[in-house]
């Protein structure tokens, strides 16, 4: 069954593919977006973002349809700008809540649609009195698994010839955490434009209204700064290769150590067939601290680094740090003994 | 075994394989999956792949190898370590093992020896020897046409998940005699090819009947009759609902008379009867003999190796045989391949068994000359051992 969206569908699931055509068609620059006539979209855009950031929520109400949908990727590019991984993560979710909360009363049409042509699983409405859809067994158990209740374990459900029974809000909650990754994604991929003032400004504004971060959160190391021991870890899952399981262990408390959030982390494992995101978390959490002993994990030493044979050391960047956490910090340290030596 | 009894196998099977090498095909995708197998002195070799069926029947005269495995898994180069062999998926497999299944025979076949002080017994395994207090104890279980029958009724409990559940098509279905004590289902190209080891936990977990909850039956502790009536299992329910709805209508209950009412009229008599531990206890027991006796370790490994099959088992020198009918089939006689020509052997001890419908047995430290494939049979479960000729 074809459907065609309308301009209130794409408003409300700013995310699908078609909104992006719709704002594409559209055919507008960055700079056209700070004229006057984009102001109410800016600042519908800044609002998603403060209401995410700060409530965890993003109003579902509606003024202006096509607003609504320009609104959407302004805030992705807002949230990207500030460049914190936190906020990254905070945003989608909060997006994909707001999505599940209007997906719960949506048509049953445009259900089949959006996660059929988003998330490709065919979400087939039935007549039954107490469900209103099944999906195929295969589509529920790769999501399903991540829950823990015993309600979403498969002996608990009607199955039947291969399909799983569900209630409307059992269907969208099993696909909220794919929404959430697919607008993760989408920040996550987006190239920023060079930003005109009038979005700085409205950048500092949000800047502003955020709660404060610490040092650690705000800092932004990417992938060019790591130590080159932790480079080669990178290196090696990048191509599909085999990482000693100490190599793991120092790629995630590295990262962890340097404030990366746990989906960050989790992201950066590439996505092989028997990749299981749960046991993958399950272990990240474990480092970050977040289960079992509730201790964080430290960085290696670089001693430590050098007897698991992990050591790439860059003879200049390396020469005087202790731990792969110091490495691209150093350099700064040096200069600051040297005012102090050259005092009385 | 000793080295002449190894070798008296090996040369057994090495004549099986030459005379019946058209036998032996190769599984499906076979250059996707890792080939592996050990050698009568038990050296395990893993890691090998087969481009074709003529590599892998000339390796088979070549080795005559004890036991001769393939990978249920697909992998990108099926050659390299395991974890750079690049998995792509895996066939969905579940083994029932006879041992698994409690049945009275085992009593009577099944025995134990104390590694210390050579004291045997029939039945389980005992924790620690009667005699010597020694704790190394070895048992030797053996199977009857009894046990291999509780064997296959899990088989097609199993499959009966697989076709109306998970709505696996049936062409796709393969049922195995393992060679030895059980069967082996295999799912071959089909959806869940993909599905991790936490995926194929759930699906193991239904049919086994783990993790059932009361309240997906429509249970709740403290809720009215009138409210639970409506949620309680119909015997049209699809799944487990329905399975245990049709238990209750066909169990006998005291006196309670079924005529004109539904079972769910008998199912809320039951549980008022009961009570709710009782009924929590009787629900328990429903499941247990609904539930397929899988060996769950198996289906969730997605590397696991598996007996090729139309391959001798050497504990038995019997083949692992696609049944293609499974309920005619007779495992101790279909799959039994060996010849019967004359082969004297002297058996340390064995219970009665039945090969080919011929009962054999007891032995007890004695000589006797027996057709090949019985003399096999009690060489590869190393309960014989060939007489020297001279």
């Amino acid at each position: 069954m074809e459907i065609e969206f309308g301009i209130e569908d794409l408003a409300k699931y700013p995310f699908l593919r078609e909104a992006g055509d719709y704002v594409k068609e559209l055919d507008l620059s960055i700079e056209d977006l700070i004229q006057e006539d984009y102001r109410p979209a800016i600042e519908k855009a800044k609002k998603r973002v403060l209401e995410a950031i700060q409530k965890n929520f993003i109003s579902s109400e509606i003024s202006e349809a096509d607003l609504e949908i320009l609104s959407f990727p302004l805030a992705l590019m807002l949230v990207k700008a500030i460049g914190i991984d936190y906020f990254m993560y905070r945003y989608s979710l909060a997006e994909s809540l707001r999505a599940e909360r209007l997906l719960e009363r949506e048509k049953e049409p445009i259900i089949f649609h959006i996660f059929k042509s988003a998330f490709n699983v065919e979400a087939i409405s039935i007549e039954h009195s107490v469900f209103d859809f099944k999906v195929n067994i295969v589509e529920y158990l790769k999501r399903a698994t991540n829950f823990h209740k015993p309600e979403w374990k498969l002996i608990n459900r009607v199955v039947e010839k291969g399909f799983v029974y569900l209630k409307t809000h059992e269907l969208v909650r099993l696909i909220r955490e794919e929404i959430r990754k697919m607008i993760y994604g989408r920040m996550k991929s987006l190239s920023l434009p060079k930003m005109p003032d009038k979005l700085k400004e409205v950048m500092v504004e949000i800047s502003n209204a955020l709660p404060p971060m610490s040092s650690k959160e705000l800092q932004s190391v990417t992938p060019g700064n790591f130590p080159p021991c932790v480079t080669h870890v990178l290196d090696l899952l990048q191509k599909g290769k085999n990482v000693p399981h100490y190599g793991r262990f120092l790629l995630t408390s590295y990262l962890i150590g340097i404030g990366k959030s746990v989906d960050d982390v989790i992201g950066i494992y590439p996505k092989s067939p028997d990749f299981s995101e749960r046991l993958t978390r399950y272990q990240v959490e474990h480092i970050a601290g977040m289960r079992g002993g509730r201790r964080r994990y430290k960085v290696p030493s670089c001693r430590t680094v050098i007897t698991h044979s992990l050591c790439f050391k860059d003879k200049v960047l390396c020469a005087k740090i202790k731990s792969p956490l110091q490495f691209g910090r150093e350099p700064i340290a040096p200069k600051r003994k040297a005012t102090r030596s050259r005092k009385p | 075994m000793n080295g002449k009894t190894m070798a008296f196998l090996g040369q057994v099977f090495r004549d099986f394989y030459y005379k019946n090498a058209e036998r032996i095909s190769a599984p499906i995708r076979m250059n996707e999956r890792e080939f592996g197998y050990m050698s009568f002195n038990k050296v395990m070799v893993r890691h090998l792949s087969f481009q074709k069926e003529g590599e892998l029947r000339v390796f088979l005269i070549k080795e005559a190898p004890h036991s001769v495995y393939y990978s249920c898994a697909y992998y990108h180069e099926p050659t390299l370590a395991m974890e750079e062999k690049g998995w792509k998926g895996a066939d969905l497999i579940f083994d029932i093992d006879a041992d698994a299944i409690p049945t009275d025979c085992k009593e009577e076949h099944n025995n134990w020896v104390c590694k210390d002080c050579s004291l045997m017994g029939k039945g389980k395994r005992l924790e620690k020897c009667p005699k010597c207090g020694g704790m190394r104890i070895d048992e030797e279980n053996w199977v009857c046409p009894l046990c291999l029958e509780a064997t296959k009724s899990e088989a097609i409990k199993l499959i009966d998940f697989l076709l109306e559940d998970f709505g696996i098509q049936k062409k796709s279905i393969k049922v195995y005699f393992s060679g030895s004590r059980g069967y082996h289902v295999t799912v071959e190209e089909s959806s869940f090819e993909g599905l991790d080891q936490m995926a194929r936990n759930e699906l193991s977990d239904y049919v086994s009947g783990v993790g059932l909850s009361l309240e997906s039956l429509g249970f709740s502790k403290g809720v009215s009759y009138e409210s639970m009536y409506g949620l309680l299992p119909l015997t049209k329910d699809p799944g487990w609902r329905g399975r245990i709805a049709r238990f209750f209508s066909e169990m006998e209950f005291e006196d309670y008379d079924s005529t004109g009412k539904d079972n769910r009229d008998k199912i809320l008599y039951i549980y008022g009867k009961k009570g709710y531990k009782g009924f929590v206890d009787l629900v328990n027991m429903i499941v247990k003999k609904l539930s397929a006796k899988i060996d769950v370790m198996v289906t969730t490994d997605i590397h696991r190796i598996f007996r090729l099959f139309n391959t001798l088992h050497g504990s038995t020198g019997m083949i692992k045989k696609e049944c293609d009918d499974l309920i005619p089939f007779d495992p101790l006689t279909d799959a039994v391949v060996l010849g019967e020509e004359p082969i004297q052997v002297f058996v340390n001890h064995s219970p009665k068994f039945t090969l080919k419908r011929n009962l054999f047995g007891p032995y007890k430290s004695e000589k006797v000359t027996l057709p090949l494939m019985v003399a096999v049979y009690l060489m590869g479960k190393g309960a014989a051992r060939l007489v020297d000729y001279e």
